[in-house]
């Protein structure tokens, strides 16, 4: 094996004093600072969520209309358009949302809300799809 | 001398994409480079061409997350182009400022990963801590983090309220601060200096000869912005200077990189207090004309073009993306190979292959060359089915 | 020797100051450091296992003792396997050298300065082979570094102490610890001795901005890149005990090692805390400079080495030898 080594001194090494120091005072001053991290899981409490959030989604039955135009928009094909007494309704698997809010904005009556609640988990396909 | 080769990638701790660098060295330094983009191949443009114009707006938005803005506006500005709409001024306006508040957190993420590049790692938690402040703001004003679908075809999707304006000048005096200072750190501290100047030489003739794009051919001392040269969202009526730097190298990055950042603080600015009032969308119909469109943005990576061709179908006949990084890769070549004064040392390659903010996976494409038979070629759908159910037994 | 004073002896060598305690203390510098170190980056560090993740390092080495244990095909396999254990029982030997409870060490003779200023360069020497063994580019071009490192921060390592040597006029650790009962030698003449040998210190350990031979974004994991499970255990441990030892040095050489106020009869107890304090200060500054640079390029090393470290070192030898 054959090690060979090459240098290019093309700088030099020059450093002020006080350069060091800002970087140095930033640093004792984030020893004493709270920490940036939230503890997740933990302080869920702490988690902000502002207003507008795009999370799990309600739907309101008394409210549609049936104009299917939720289905439509729909990217990745979320939304199974079903017929119940009350004439065609969307079935929402949100196992499959991305949560884009597309069917939110486009639906005439606003019976579709996407809520704050960002944590949508089970155990059982059956809770994630909403009725 | 005896040379060999180092693999890095496509599974490096430098690179959190998939792109293959072999590097052919000589004692420590490079001599040589090759490299393969190919690892990531997701379909997207064919996707696209199975679902309407409107439902394709979160598709687009998921090439690339983190210009997922430039991306989604760049789409839209694309399809509304085939309907022949005025698109109300109140909705390019906040376009706009998203597109600015995504170039911010996408420039802090550039800098706390060059950082990390080169081994300085509490730069790298200080911006992205940072960079918090912009999610923050981004997460308020659009409904969501990351794959913000702001823009939509026809406007925005929301109205930025008085109370989430003032919130949000409020957040840019911080982000300006802070900027401030990592400015200053930047360009005083010394370690950072001696592992940027001079690394990742790039001529303005190499730069121009590759057709680098955005920061890269700006830290070149071109001035070469798409924003000046072909507005496209209220950008004729918000001031703002393009930033370029002539040092060429590495550190010249950093500086357009960190610069930018504050004219985009003062082109946020600029936009709210000028906010003109009226609708922010309009509704379109779902089948746009006929016709092709070809649309430019200045993601914050560089230039981004977009192609449709429609045969006046809800659904697209065919859909084009290149990203910024694609056009970049010549002029990654070019700078690991040079030579003389400005020749590579292994140390370098990591924060060089950092400093055109690499974004692999919205970048591979499909296309077989046999270099030796100077001879290019395509698969059909079938061809690929097959291989892939040989591969499969 | 009777049985009683042999036990004695044999319990100080396994429990205390021996092998129990350095392995403990190690693993507590280890947890030290990286709490430290998240402190400073506005992070929470370990967190975990005990008490404000105190338990972490032990979890971690665990850990890796359980990993599978693998020998890549075409390594030396004598240098792969003999390499880790030499780097462990090398460093845990340096340590014993440490006045840790008392003015002198476990062991301790004339001249064990010039032993444990060996033992640095031994430790070294072993990374290279340890990366030469293992038949990989990375590990090979990794260790290559740690040689030529070596060449950079040695002298100047080597003439900070032996400025100290020549202040207390002796190459004995204990009576250089001893001369330091009126002044330290941080606060005497060898404040510049002190920061030259951090800065080799920083080197020695392979720390942030000296980390070139294991630099994570150039060369993955670089010497150590095949070595896995127990090896790499042993080497991380190894690495710790290196931590503690150096820390240990620079207390006992500049901040007059375990001395401090001290009580009748309770004087191998208030020793220990003071030395433990002490070295943990050194531990901090250490942190610190970790966390203030970026990872330097190996030219840059060898010349800021030559053209800084090295002056330095020769005006602190020049300064001690105008004053005696």
């Amino acid at each position: 094996m054959e090690i060979s080594i090459t240098f290019s001194y093309n700088t030099v090494f020059d450093c002020e004093v006080d350069d060091i120091m800002s970087m140095l005072s930033e640093l004792l001053r984030n020893l004493f600072k709270k920490r940036a991290t939230v503890l997740y899981p933990e302080e869920r409490d702490k988690v902000h969520v502002p207003e507008g959030y795009r999370g799990k989604l309600e739907f309101y039955r008394e409210k549609c209309i049936g104009c299917t135009l939720c289905y439509q928009v729909c990217p990745s094909y979320t939304i199974e358009i079903v017929v119940d007494e009350k004439g065609k309704r969307p079935v929402f698997n949100l196992a499959r949302c991305t949560y884009c809010g597309q069917c939110e904005d486009i639906c005439p009556t606003k019976s579709i809300h996407l809520t704050k609640q960002f944590e949508v988990i089970s155990l059982d396909k059956k809770d994630l799809v909403v009725k | 001398m005896a040379t060999f080769d180092i693999p890095i990638g496509p599974q490096h701790p430098a690179l959190p994409e998939p792109l293959l660098l072999k590097l052919e060295v000589e004692g420590e330094t490079v001599v040589g480079v090759d490299f393969d983009v190919s690892y990531m191949h997701r379909g997207i443009e064919k996707l696209l061409e199975t679902k309407t114009y409107f439902q394709g707006l979160p598709l687009v938005e998921r090439i690339c997350g983190i210009c997922n803005a430039a991306h989604g506006l760049c789409y839209t500005l694309n399809v509304e182009k085939l309907y022949d709409k005025e698109i109300p001024p109140r909705a390019q306006y906040l376009r706009l400022i998203v597109e600015e508040l995504s170039r911010i957190h996408s420039h802090l993420l550039w800098l706390g990963v060059a950082a990390f590049e080169i081994g300085f790692n509490t730069m790298f938690m200080y911006t992205w801590r940072d960079r918090e402040y912009v999610m923050d703001m981004l997460e308020a004003i659009t409904g969501n983090r990351v794959t913000t679908e702001y823009s939509q075809i026809g406007g925005v999707r929301r109205d930025i309220s008085p109370e989430l304006a003032d919130k949000l000048l409020k957040t840019m005096n911080v982000v300006e601060e802070r900027t401030k200072y990592y400015i200053k750190v930047a360009l005083t501290e010394p370690t950072i200096a001696k592992r940027t100047q001079g690394v990742g030489y790039l001529s303005p003739e190499d730069a121009k000869s590759t057709c680098s794009v955005g920061p890269i051919i700006r830290a070149s001392g071109i001035k070469f912005d798409i924003r000046a040269d072909d507005p496209y969202a209220a950008h004729e009526e918000v001031p703002f200077n393009v930033i370029t730097y002539d040092s060429c190298d590495v550190f010249g990055r950093v500086v357009v990189r960190a610069q930018e950042l504050l004219e985009c603080v003062n082109m946020i600015r600029y936009a709210l207090k000028n906010l003109p009032s009226g609708p922010f969308r309009i509704k379109l119909p779902m089948k746009p004309n006929a016709g092709e469109a070809l649309t430019r943005v200045e993601a914050p990576r560089g230039e981004l073009l977009h192609y449709t061709l429609c045969e006046g179908t809800p659904k697209p006949y065919r859909y084009k993306v290149r990203t910024p990084t694609l056009a970049n890769l010549g002029a990654l070549r070019a700078m690991l190979t040079s030579k003389g004064r400005y020749v590579v040392n292994i140390g370098d390659v990591p924060i060089i292959y950092g400093s055109i903010d690499p974004c692999i996976c919205c970048t591979a494409r499909v296309q077989f060359i046999d270099i030796k038979k100077d001879k290019t070629w395509t698969w059909t759908l079938d061809e690929i089915r097959n291989r892939s159910r040989r591969m499969r037994v | 020797m009777s049985l009683e004073s042999f036990l004695f002896e044999a319990l100080k060598i396994i429990f205390f100051p021996g092998f129990v305690f350095i392995f403990i203390l190690a693993l507590f510098y280890e947890w030290f450091d990286r709490k430290f170190y998240a402190k400073l980056q506005n992070r929470v560090g370990p967190l975990y296992a005990g008490p404000l993740g105190i338990l972490q390092p032990l979890a971690d080495f665990i850990k890796l003792l359980s990993k599978e244990d693998i020998v890549p095909k075409g390594v030396d396999k004598v240098l792969f396997t003999a390499t880790p254990l030499f780097s462990l029982s090398l460093s845990i030997f340096a340590t014993l050298l440490l006045p840790i409870f008392s003015v002198k060490g476990l062991l301790s003779f004339e001249g064990d300065l010039v032993i444990a200023v060996v033992l640095l360069t031994f430790l070294c020497i072993i990374t290279f082979f340890a990366g030469v063994a293992s038949y990989n580019r990375f590990s090979i071009i990794g260790a290559e570094r740690s040689f030529l490192q070596l060449i950079g921060y040695e002298i100047p390592l080597m003439i900070s102490v032996i400025s100290v040597a020549l202040n207390a006029q002796s190459v004995t650790i204990s009576s250089i610890v001893s001369s330091q009962k009126g002044l330290w030698y941080i606060l005497g003449p060898n404040i510049l001795g002190f920061i030259v040998f951090i800065f080799a210190a920083q080197a020695e350990l392979e720390r942030i901005p000296f980390d070139l031979p294991e630099a994570e974004q150039e060369l993955i994991a670089g010497w150590n890149i095949d070595y896995t499970g127990r090896r790499l255990a042993m080497f991380r441990l190894a690495k710790n005990i290196e931590l503690v030892f150096l820390c240990g040095l620079a207390a006992a050489l500049f901040l007059g090692g375990p001395l401090g106020p001290v009580v009748s009869g309770y004087e191998p107890i208030l020793y220990t805390i003071y030395f433990i304090i002490k070295s943990i200060f050194v531990l901090a500054i250490l942190t610190i400079v970790r966390a203030l640079f970026a990872r330097l390029r190996i030219d840059q090393i060898v010349s800021l080495s030559w053209k800084y470290l090295l002056p330095l070192a020769i005006i602190q030898f020049l300064i001690v030898r105008l004053m005696i």
